[in-house]
């Protein structure tokens, strides 16, 4: 029916065409499925939930060089400036800014540490200063316990008086108290404890691609440095508006200060993974053209086969063979050649991908993208057979009868 | 005869123009792709001081205790500390050492015409410009006596003598480094550098210093480091002296040795300093353990060049296979179907050498019109590049040596696509052909 075995014969006798051909699929079939699953990999990656409403966030740094004033004091007042501009929601001194690549780890214990080092569990997370706004500036919300009172709250310059509670992230509550009776209990900074009074549901650090990304404690100590964050919250629409005036507000209050690195916070997420937004960028611009390349090039050879043949289709029509046989005959003979190409990819597919995972820090292929990479290659290749092959039907048989 | 086949060729592709084109625009596509991650990984992987990185070296040290282990390959810490870089600076040996560090400062002039920005520094020792081949237009380095005495002195990029004096020679005038009166003592020539190898903690792409301050700064007026400081013990850090005091490692240290003799006498230097420190009972260490990498082993060590670009290195290769299966698959029925025309040739006297000649230089017209679009297409990838993050800016672009590649790896690709349809169409037997007209 398929006049597999004279399509077969007649492949046999141009063996370098479609050897060619066959190697373009299998190629594009193992590059396509490998950079789609990366893609999809990345892209989960970047779309991933932070906690954080992040079109309402933006941070910055203030750098004082004047002497004469109490920072942590100074910051205090400058908090207020900051939560009267109109359109902003809340604002705070931060030790360190959640998804901006720069911030503080430790390990936190259920023992202190002391010289001989520390007994029992450890678990390693990022931790903050901050006040009792912190939370409502990052936009997070607490899932059980409460928010820090404001005598929890240590202001000063030095470390002589230290705080004795903390909130922390769901996450690094469950890793270090996996019982699940983590509220209420006290952890170790060094030997600095800290009783846990609240947990966040969702709050991730610094460092998304920390191997603990969700770990984070808040401490309710304000001690401003030189260089000193500042996370401020605002109404979406506002937000640029806000950001725009913020130099200018705090220079007016004190000036012996340099304001810097004004971003939002999702602009310094992007900067953070630019180099997977690029990735992803780049293999997403790579399999287009590919496919394209490899569309073009099945479309160029079959235009070229038919140009070769014309006699011999105006034969096949002269002797009785219907439009949809001479249709047929190109689809199958590309069919075969694409399928032969599809297994040999899938197999060089599978093995890229473990190339891949053993060289690279890539996550293992997913073999159902190497299935649908399959099935969209041979509709592409179908369909780049479909135009030249209808054009091909539509030789009039007399074309055979003339002699050149 | 060249020319010739030139002729032929051009008359050759305007005969088939659908095709021509589709080999033209894949072989394009192939190069542009194909450039586009090749020029990225160019610049990340050169060596940015090829004429002494084989003399510069970073030693590390392991100064914690056994069983402490680093993230690093072969658990040794980035950075060394205080004491170490102050110990190993002032060491007789070797005669251009420095230890640096990043920090910053805001800079104003102590009037209202320049409005105070921030700015990052290096603080680091005086030969640091000597080290890194950074030449002065105005002035020079610091004394060794002003870096021994903390006098506050400070080297400035040329940017920064821009922005500030407009380029005027500004030695000897003063600037303010926060609350700091510093007098300038050299401007450095623009650096043509765009690794910052000699510290890669702030990322080896990122912004680079445009002050220079001498490192005795770093104790007077407690400097904070704007790189990465690292414990692996706990010790109770109350004040600046304690943290200097500490086993925590936030300093960078170059030597120079420029020859294997002075690498010989620093290794045995360094392993006598360290089992001096282990007997005073420092850390307690089976043997001693220590690395000493030059600039390009340096970079190696640090993963400068991301493993995704190596993925997209390869993958693009693979994409010129592709490319050039496509055109070898094109090639074969277009020189076939020329058959007839090259038998008549043939019977005319060409020799089969001639007509592989002649498709060949067919071929390598296609791989140049390909390449120089390839050309025009790498710029556009490199352009969206740029547009991810100003962080690419300077990597994102082609040199000489790319430039040239392109059209040479398009030609030797192409060449190599139609050596097989060449050599098929040069051994047509005239007979056959004149025969049936």
């Amino acid at each position: 029916m398929l006049e597999i075995k004279p399509i077969f014969n007649a492949m046999r006798r141009s063996k370098a065409g479609a050897i060619m051909l066959l190697i373009q699929i299998a190629i594009t079939t193992a590059i396509v499925s490998n950079a789609s699953f990366i893609i999809y990999d990345r892209v989960q990656y970047l779309q991933q939930e932070t906690g954080y409403p992040e079109d309402e966030i933006f941070h910055f740094a203030v750098q004082t060089f004047g002497k004469d004033v109490d920072l942590s004091q100074q910051f205090e007042l400058t908090e207020t400036t900051l939560r009267n501009i109109p359109g902003v929601i809340n604002a705070v001194a931060m030790q360190e800014i959640p998804l901006s690549g720069g911030g503080s780890a430790s390990s936190f214990g259920i023992n202190p540490t002391s010289d001989q080092g520390r007994q029992g569990r450890e678990v390693r997370s990022a931790y903050t200063y901050g006040d009792e706004h912190a939370l409502e500036t990052m936009g997070v919300d607490l899932i059980e316990g409460r928010n820090f009172n404001q005598n929890e709250v240590i202001i000063a310059q030095n470390r002589d008086v230290l705080p004795t509670v903390a909130i922390v992230s769901k996450t690094f509550l469950e890793e270090i108290f996996p019982e699940g009776d983590g509220l209420g209990q006290t952890i170790y900074l060094g030997d600095m404890p800290l009783k846990i009074i609240g947990v966040v549901g969702k709050m991730m650090g610094p460092w998304l691609k920390d191997s603990r990304p969700d770990n984070l404690i808040v401490i309710p100590f304000v001690n401003a440095g030189v260089y000193q964050k500042v996370l401020v919250r605002a109404d979406p629409e506002q937000r640029a508006q806000v950001m725009g005036q913020i130099e200018d507000i705090l220079l007016k209050e004190y000036d012996q200060r340099v304001v810097v690195n004004l971003n939002g916070m999702d602009e310094s997420k992007r900067r953070y993974n630019a180099s997977d937004i690029l990735m992803l960028r780049m293999l997403v611009v790579l399999i287009t053209v590919l496919v394209l390349v490899t569309a073009l090039g099945i479309f160029g050879l079959t235009v070229f086969n038919i140009n070769k043949r014309t006699r011999q289709i105006g034969t096949r029509r002269a002797l009785g063979a219907r439009k949809s046989a001479i249709v047929r005959y190109f689809m199958v003979e590309n069919g075969i050649i694409c399928i032969a190409g599809l297994v040999i990819g899938s197999a060089a597919a599978v093995y890229m991908g473990t190339a891949l995972l053993e060289h690279y820090s890539l996550p293992a292929l997913d073999h159902s993208y190497i299935g649908m990479t399959a099935i969209f290659v041979l509709v592409v290749s179908l369909l780049s057979v479909l135009v030249p092959a209808n054009r091909a039907a539509n030789i009039s048989p007399s074309v055979a009868t003339r002699s050149i | 005869m060249i020319l010739h086949y030139l002729d032929l060729s051009w008359r050759s592709l305007k005969r088939t123009p659908l095709i021509s084109a589709l080999m033209i625009a894949a072989i394009a596509v192939g190069i542009g792709i194909t450039m586009t991650s090749l020029s990225v990984y160019h610049m990340m992987s050169m060596d940015p001081i090829p004429q002494k990185s084989d003399r510069l070296f970073q030693p590390q040290l392991n100064t914690m205790d056994d069983g402490q282990t680093w993230w690093t390959e072969d658990d040794l810490p980035y950075q060394i500390t205080y004491n170490d870089a102050m110990n190993l600076y002032n060491a007789p040996i070797p005669e251009r050492k420095v230890l640096s560090m990043r920090t910053g400062f805001s800079v104003h002039m102590n009037s209202s015409e320049v409005k105070p920005f921030l700015q990052g520094a290096r603080v680091t020792g005086r030969d640091f410009f000597a080290m890194f081949d950074l030449d002065f237009v105005y002035g020079g380095t610091w004394s060794e006596s002003q870096e021994r005495e903390v006098v506050p002195v400070v080297v400035i990029s040329t940017e920064l003598n821009e922005k500030l004096f407009g380029g005027q020679n500004s030695v000897g005038k003063q600037i303010y480094l926060d609350d700091t009166s510093y007098e300038i003592v050299g401007v450095t020539e623009p650096w043509d550098i765009h690794i910052k190898y000699y510290d890669l903690n702030n990322g080896a792409f990122s912004n680079r210093e445009e002050m220079f301050i001498p490192y005795s700064m770093i104790a007077a007026k407690e400097l904070n480091s704007w790189g990465n400081t690292n414990g692996w013990k706990y010790q109770e850090i109350n004040n600046y002296q304690d943290r200097l005091q500490s086993e925590q490692f936030w300093l960078q240290f170059w030597v120079e040795l420029n020859s294997p003799e002075e690498e010989q006498e620093y290794r045995e230097f360094l392993t006598a300093y360290l089992e001096e420190q282990g007997k005073r009972g420092r850390y307690s260490r089976e043997k001693v353990q220590f690395a000493l990498r030059d600039v390009n082993e340096w970079l190696d060590y640090n993963n400068v060049v991301s493993e995704d670009n190596r993925v997209l290195v390869g993958l693009s290769f693979m994409f010129l296979t592709v490319c050039l299966a496509n055109i070898l698959g094109l090639l074969l029925g277009k020189f076939l179907r020329r058959a007839p025309e090259v038998g008549v040739r043939r019977a005319l006297g060409a020799s089969k050498r001639q007509i592989f000649l002649q498709h060949l230089v067919e071929v390598s017209v296609l791989g140049l019109l390909g390449g120089l679009l390839g050309i025009g297409i790498a710029q556009l990838g490199l352009w969206g590049v740029r547009q991810t993050y100003s962080y690419y800016n300077a990597l994102a672009t082609m040199d000489l040596t790319m430039l040239l590649a392109a059209p040479s790896i398009a030609i030797g690709a192409c060449i190599i696509a139609g050596l097989y349809p060449a050599w098929l169409v040069c051994r047509t037997t005239p007979a056959i052909y004149l025969k049936t007209q």
